[in-house]
């Protein structure tokens, strides 16, 4: 694979072959963290995995730029917020919500009993649906937090927000959550 | 539930609900195909297109100012076609109300 040459830059064979290296290690750390990302947005895995492949292609075209202007920070914000950014134009497009919802996927196992697996897949199914309720950017801010992991300041440069405007609304949408979850 | 077990428990079942999901196992090497092939594609028609020019026309296209022309002409080109597209819309554009009447008026 090689990495796209953008502006003329990365003219030089052994810069270039850096670059085509630094893109592979990008792309295969993080695959699962865009496809997680896109999966939760679109709510399946068709659209998932072509959104995932738009959002490489992209990054792949705009690498070279993004790690200049990265100043060695992590790129998995920018990366995130490419599948962002489509995942909203996909929205945009189909003017639709998701196919099928969050609560579609199968809640996990529990290795308790029977009653604990029963009670604690409905408590699942209820918090999906809660999160479903939640407005779009509370929704992708917890996605990005629980789903892949992001700290509060990697999901601010992901929505370009302030590191404490994205503060208030990871915690607005957890108080949201529970509070809608105790009326329950 | 007080609130301060409340929220660990929320945010249990939140990773719990919102687990990272594995990408199918073929879409890696697909991506890779994809990328691959488009900068093969890239890289060909670039050395094509460079094979078609001599070196004279290579060592021209280098030189700044040579540059000049063909911007020029395309800014020319943009301008005229916008003048066009304005006189055709102008010509298109039937008067209504008030002025209608009047250039009526004036043709009888």
């Amino acid at each position: 694979m090689s990495a796209a040459k953008e502006d003329g830059e990365a003219a030089d064979p052994v810069a270039k072959a850096e670059l085509d290296e630094a893109f592979e290690e990008l792309y295969r750390s993080h695959l699962r963290d865009v496809y997680s990302y896109a999966y939760y947005r679109v709510g399946n895995h068709h659209d998932a995995e072509d959104l995932t492949e738009q959002a490489f292609l992209q990054a792949y075209r705009h690498f070279e730029r993004a790690r200049r202007e990265s100043n060695g920070r992590p790129l998995r914000p920018w990366l995130i917020r490419i599948a962002h950014n489509l995942a909203s134009n996909y929205h945009r497009d189909r003017a639709r919500r998701p196919e099928a919802a969050l609560d579609a996927i199968e809640p996990p196992s529990h290795p308790h009993g029977t009653e604990q697996v029963v009670e604690g897949r409905e408590e699942l199914r209820l918090v999906m649906d809660r999160i479903q309720r939640l407005s779009d950017d509370r929704r992708e801010a917890l996605i990005m937090r629980f789903a892949l992991g992001m700290s509060n300041r990697e999901i601010a440069r992901a929505l370009g927000r302030t590191d404490g405007a994205t503060k208030v609304l990871i915690h607005r949408a957890i108080k949201q959550l529970e509070e809608e979850m105790s009326g329950t | 539930m007080s609130d301060e077990t409340r929220q660990p428990h929320l945010e249990a079942l939140l990773r719990d609900a919102l687990r990272p999901i594995e990408p199918p196992e073929d879409l890696a090497g697909r991506l890779e195909s994809t990328l691959t092939a488009i900068t093969e594609q890239a890289a060909a028609e670039l050395s094509s297109w460079a094979e078609e020019l001599s070196e004279g026309e290579l060592q021209a296209l280098r030189d700044p100012r040579n540059w000049v022309r063909p911007v020029a002409a395309v800014a020319v080109g943009t301008v005229a076609g916008g003048a066009l597209v304005l006189v055709g819309m102008r010509r298109r554009r039937q008067p209504t109300g008030l002025r209608a009447t009047a250039e009526n008026l004036l043709r009888r």
